[in-house]
């Protein structure tokens, strides 16, 4: 899976001062499986509107977006659909969790669309973010840390050949940091999958292929 | 997917929807009763009158005062007559036949008082004729002419007439043997022949005679301008149907009413039921507008889940389920009830028709199940489209 990006920018960040950016100034840009990409920035630099946009939820842009030289604007809702089940998978910023479900439930939700994982390795995953005792708990009323551990596992139960991180480690501190990148690096591995991980850049992620300022 | 409907029915009004419910519901019941009840009170009514003995209809123009004035003639002209033969419900007309000559009717007999009047005869065709008689004969060799009188003339006069008058009462078997001669007059000269009263009729009320008479006799002294047949008599085989009446009026042609009593009650109650069917639409209208934005609301209560679940690679489709099939559980309960209140109401009604000895169907008729199988999948399919149509505007 290949995205490429054909002097893409969108709409809101065109009165914006975006010179130097490796992004919104490139002519083209490639971003392709098995690669892992940290795209850093300060707030308000677009970086989540670039997931997005890669993630078909935003249409705002001007340029062209083709994956696999298809242009994206010519998904249809259904095409959206599958490519999320099982070929893109995304850590929101905003985690998007459904606070009245239990933590195992808002995974559950996840991997009942495809069944890819067990529930046995759903209770692994959650182990090795030491989420295990949480399971049960109504993610509405964990912290916004251990939250963003629950979007991450949720994240990890699907098939995907890119998996999009949206600041995923930002409530996170860094031992915690560390190992679920970790946990995220060896999953996309074993996929052979690409990454893209946006970041304020707080801590030093080890093994990244390429970083791009925006 | 327990989970996506667990998800997506918490958001539901159990006050709107137990209220979509029974309004159509009661809307159902109904429309369906209405139907049922239709169904049988038709086929009470057609079961009501012999099948084998068709409606005689006497029908006449109403008498307008030109025609008293004389600057108009009544009567039914070629045209009408056509016009008539032509409507669904008439399957034989044919015009009266009038003298167009004077006749007079005389006795000359001891034991009864002297008795003389001037008459009018009409004919029709044998087969309209309740009265069987084989003296209702006309042979020009024999000169007899058998008269058929009302059976209401004999009432008036033995039960009206007589008694006031202190006249002996006549029974039928007597007035039949009474001798009276006829006198039909030509112009300037005629004849006196014998006259019988053959027998009475309950249908016609004219004074019959034997058509082929009739004509026979309007050749021989006939004199008197041709006019067209003031009366005709129509047959019909199912006197039920509303349209007599309703063409009757619109031509204000006039009848006996009585006779087309099982017409009017058929009239009043397609008002009725019309009425019935226009308040259970009214109804089911509302209902399914209840229906429909409960549906609704719990959609966009819903709509930052769906949104979500969207994101979570959820097609707008699978999102709809819970709302379709939360839709088709209510459908199917709102056909399944109305039509065990029908059939119970069916069954009540049945008893109570049973004391006045009507005989109504206990089962629902066929035609229930259709209508409402038809009306609730039409009104799902609304509702389904409706639903598609709000979670795809909120999915991308």
């Amino acid at each position: 899976m290949i995205f490429r990006f054909e002097q893409m920018i969108p709409l809101p960040l065109l009165e914006q001062d975006t010179a130097g950016s490796e992004v919104w100034e490139a002519d083209s840009l490639l971003l392709e499986q098995g690669k892992s990409y940290v795209i850093e920035a300060p707030s308000g630099r677009g970086k989540t509107s670039l997931l997005s946009v890669m993630y078909g939820i935003r249409t705002d842009y001007q340029g062209d977006v083709f994956l696999d030289g298809r242009n994206i604007k010519s998904f249809t809702m259904r095409e959206w659909s599958a490519l999320r089940k099982k070929r893109l998978s995304i850590i929101f910023q905003g985690l998007e969790l459904f606070d009245d479900l239990s933590t195992l439930e808002n995974i559950q939700l996840k991997n009942n669309i495809t069944g890819h994982v067990s529930n046995e390795r759903i209770g692994e995953l959650a182990h090795a973010l030491g989420m295990e005792p949480y399971l049960h708990r109504l993610a509405g009323i964990l912290s916004f840390g251990q939250q963003q551990r629950v979007a991450i596992i949720r994240a990890l139960v699907q098939p995907f050949d890119f998996l999009l991180a949206d600041e995923c480690f930002s409530h996170m501190d860094k031992e915690n940091t560390l190992k679920a990148y970790q946990l995220i690096q060896h999953e996309c591995e074993m996929r052979k999958a690409g990454l893209v991980l946006t970041s304020l850049n707080e801590t030093e992620l080890p093994d990244i292929d390429v970083k791009l300022n925006l | 997917m327990r989970l996506l409907y667990q998800i997506l029915w918490k958001d539901h009004s159990r006050a709107h929807l137990l209220w979509a419910f029974l309004g159509t519901l009661a809307g159902f019941v109904l429309l369906l009763a209405g139907i049922q009840f239709y169904i049988d009170i038709k086929s009470v009514l057609s079961e009501n009158r012999d099948l084998l003995d068709p409606e005689y209809i006497v029908i006449n123009k109403n008498v307008n005062i030109a025609q008293t004035l004389g600057l108009s003639t009544g009567g039914f002209s070629e045209e009408e007559i056509e016009e008539i033969a032509q409507q669904p419900f008439a399957d034989q007309v044919s015009p009266f036949l009038s003298n167009e000559f004077p006749v007079s009717g005389y006795t000359e007999n001891e034991r009864f008082p002297d008795f003389y009047t001037e008459l009018f005869f009409e004919a029709i065709p044998d087969e309209f004729i309740d009265v069987k008689s084989e003296e209702w004969l006309w042979d020009p060799e024999v000169g007899k002419i058998p008269v058929i009188i009302p059976q209401d003339y004999l009432n008036l006069y033995n039960f009206g007439f007589a008694p006031s008058q202190g006249l002996p009462q006549i029974p039928k078997g007597v007035l039949s043997m009474i001798k009276f001669k006829l006198r039909l007059q030509g112009k300037g000269w005629y004849d006196d022949y014998d006259g019988q009263i053959v027998g009475f009729s309950n249908r016609i009320h004219s004074i019959l005679v034997p058509l082929d008479f009739l004509k026979w006799a309007n050749d021989k002294y006939g004199y008197f301008d041709k006019s067209n047949p003031s009366q005709l008599i129509v047959v019909s085989k199912d006197p039920t149907d509303p349209s007599i009446i309703r063409f009757l009026e619109e031509k204000s042609y006039d009848t006996i009413r009585e006779k087309l009593k099982s017409s009017r009650m058929n009239i009043i109650l397609k008002l009725i039921i019309s009425f019935l069917v226009v308040v259970a639409a009214i109804i089911i209208g509302l209902a399914f507008l209840v229906f429909l934005l409960s549906l609704q609301l719990m959609i966009s209560r819903s709509s930052e889940k769906i949104r979500r679940l969207n994101k979570l690679g959820f097609h707008f489709r699978e999102i709809s389920r819970p709302y379709i099939l939360l839709l088709l559980v209510l459908m199917t309960a709102v056909t399944g009830f109305s039509l065990i209140i029908t059939s119970l109401l069916a069954g009540k009604f049945h008893n109570m028709a049973q004391e006045w000895s009507l005989n109504t169907s206990t089962s629902l008729h066929g035609i229930i199940f259709g209508v409402s199988v038809g009306l609730i999948a039409l009104i799902s399919l609304a509702n389904v489209a409706a639903i598609l149509i709000s979670t795809k505007k909120l999915c991308k």
